[in-house]
């Protein structure tokens, strides 16, 4: 096999990825164990970066309220289960759309308890604003609350704070467990109610086999968005406080995205022209010795030459030989605009310990979609 | 003697150039979108302070980075450049600090030094 069609098989998934990401406008994906950290930091996140601080306050609130009893959801029903492997990684994804927040976490339950979580849902989604009110009181003073420890309450909560119905489906793993998944569409106050018809769970069967996938990659952050300063400086936040790794291999993490990214901002292409930036996907994947970064963006076909023969260059340079080339180009004042310093893929391959991967999926005439890999080892 | 103070965001550092209190002094975070126009205004304050006749005769400038894209390590390059190639090159001093863990900083501070004519100190950084 040749390294083309080596890196086709390998980086094709960043296309495939891409696409079912833009699909459903699905904008965060977080894939992983929800310890108690965690969960706060996806939850301070929502609040200072993932959810747009225009929208109304009482928006804001709503998304973060009916985020906190999922995220709550995750944890309790994670902690029974003694699977302590990749399969028992949770899925928490956000995704926005005409003014109106969707939150659809999923994550490993015992078969066993299937038909009691349906029951209970169920009777939430039965119930109209003051039945779901008087059933919350009910549940408070009287204790009707099932062995997960008030689960009941946090379904009835989430039910009320986003004023719609509990959208939710379950995927059987084997004879013992089962993925359940939980959608909950929060729309705005202008935006029409509840379009969620509970019967239609495509979007469920969407999440479930875009989990797969990642399941499969062991994706562990997607991000899925214009790529723009401001979504670069959300996305470094978002790394600094999910990643628990030593201070050196966070610095290279957080220094290789930062190149991959802006490479992007000066020299991708807009497929379809926006005003926030170009469209593309940075992911972090990982095996068991090395961290993946991935993007994947639109690039005009005619830079594809150049491009190529830029990164089989300094993949084919020694570490010596990488340090003059970069120390050559640091003092090349002749290339120097804010577009272009000319050390940006000299740098990445240098912090990071493997020759970078790359392929062109052509799209048509004009565009193919680039994907870029860089490997960084764990400790 | 002129002064240059600019205040950090987050993604571009925090200037602090005081003659009057004899302070120099880069820190926090570089990686801004146009680099080459965020430190114009430090190469303009850097042209006209170390070739003045007032240039002080010992300058210590502290540099206090955690963290720094490549598009400024190119404008960081060209600073150090201004300083060796004036006429005070030799009155000053540039104070690296990095994390003790953090080889990559210190490796960038050693290649500018190895660089640049310019007398070098390599400082860990205290918690």
């Amino acid at each position: 096999m040749n390294d083309q069609s080596q890196s086709k098989e390998k980086l094709g998934f960043v296309y495939k990825l891409f696409k079912a990401m833009q699909k459903n406008n699905l904008n965060y994906i977080y894939r992983g164990s929800f310890t108690e950290n965690i969960t706060d930091n996806i939850l301070s996140l929502a609040e200072t970066n993932l959810v747009k601080k225009d929208d109304p306050r009482i928006l804001r609130r709503k998304v973060y309220n009916v985020m906190v009893e999922g995220l709550q959801n995750i944890t309790k029903h994670q902690a029974d289960i003694k699977v302590d492997d990749e399969k028992n990684y949770g899925v928490f994804v956000l995704k926005k759309e005409n003014d109106k927040y969707y939150i659809t976490t999923g994550n490993l339950i015992e078969n066993e308890h299937i038909e009691n979580l349906s029951a209970q849902i169920d009777q939430v989604n039965s119930l109209d604003k003051a039945g779901l009110s008087a059933y919350h009181k009910e549940v408070l003073l009287h204790g009707k609350i099932s062995e997960k420890g008030g689960a009941g309450l946090g379904l009835i909560d989430m039910a009320r704070k986003s004023g719609n119905k509990l959208l939710y489906a379950f995927e059987k793993l084997d004879e013992k467990y089962s993925y359940f998944y939980l959608h909950t569409e929060i729309p705005s106050k202008n935006a029409p109610k509840s379009s969620l018809n509970t019967k239609n769970s495509g979007i469920l069967h969407y999440i479930s086999a875009l989990h797969k996938m990642l399941n499969d990659e062991n994706v562990l952050i997607i991000f899925n968005s214009y790529f723009n300063q401001d979504s670069l400086m959300n996305l470094l936040s978002i790394i600094e406080k999910q990643m628990m790794e030593s201070l050196q291999q966070k610095k290279r993490i957080y220094h290789t995205m930062v190149e991959m990214f802006q490479n992007i901002i000066q020299h991708g292409d807009d497929y379809q022209k926006t005003e926030e930036g170009k469209a593309g996907l940075f992911f972090i994947s990982e095996t068991e010795k090395e961290y993946l970064l991935n993007t994947g963006n639109y690039i005009l076909n005619e830079k594809i030459p150049i491009l190529s023969k830029k990164i089989d260059y300094v993949n084919n340079l020694s570490e010596e030989e990488l340090e003059e080339f970069y120390n050559h180009r640091l003092l090349d004042f002749d290339i120097d605009t804010n577009k272009e310093a000319g050390l940006g893929i000299i740098d990445i391959r240098m912090k990071t310990d493997d020759n970078l991967e790359y392929y062109f999926l052509n799209i048509d005439d004009k565009y193919s979609f680039y994907s870029l890999r860089a490997k960084i080892k764990k400790n | 003697m002129e002064a240059l103070h600019i205040e950090a965001t987050e993604d571009t550092p925090k200037i602090y150039f005081e003659p009057e209190v004899d302070i120099y002094l880069i820190e926090g975070k570089s990686l801004p979108e146009n680099a080459v126009d965020f430190y114009q205004p430090v190469f303009d304050w850097a042209e006209k302070f170390f070739n003045s006749p007032d240039t002080p005769t010992d300058v210590t400038i502290y540099f206090k980075l955690d963290y720094f894209n490549t598009a400024s390590s190119k404008q960081i390059a060209k600073f150090l450049r201004i300083i060796e190639n004036s006429a005070a090159s030799e009155n000053v001093t540039i104070r690296w600090f990095y994390d003790e863990e953090d080889t990559d900083m210190l490796k960038a501070g050693n290649r500018y030094n190895k660089l640049m004519n310019i007398r070098f100190e390599f400082e860990v950084n205290k918690d």
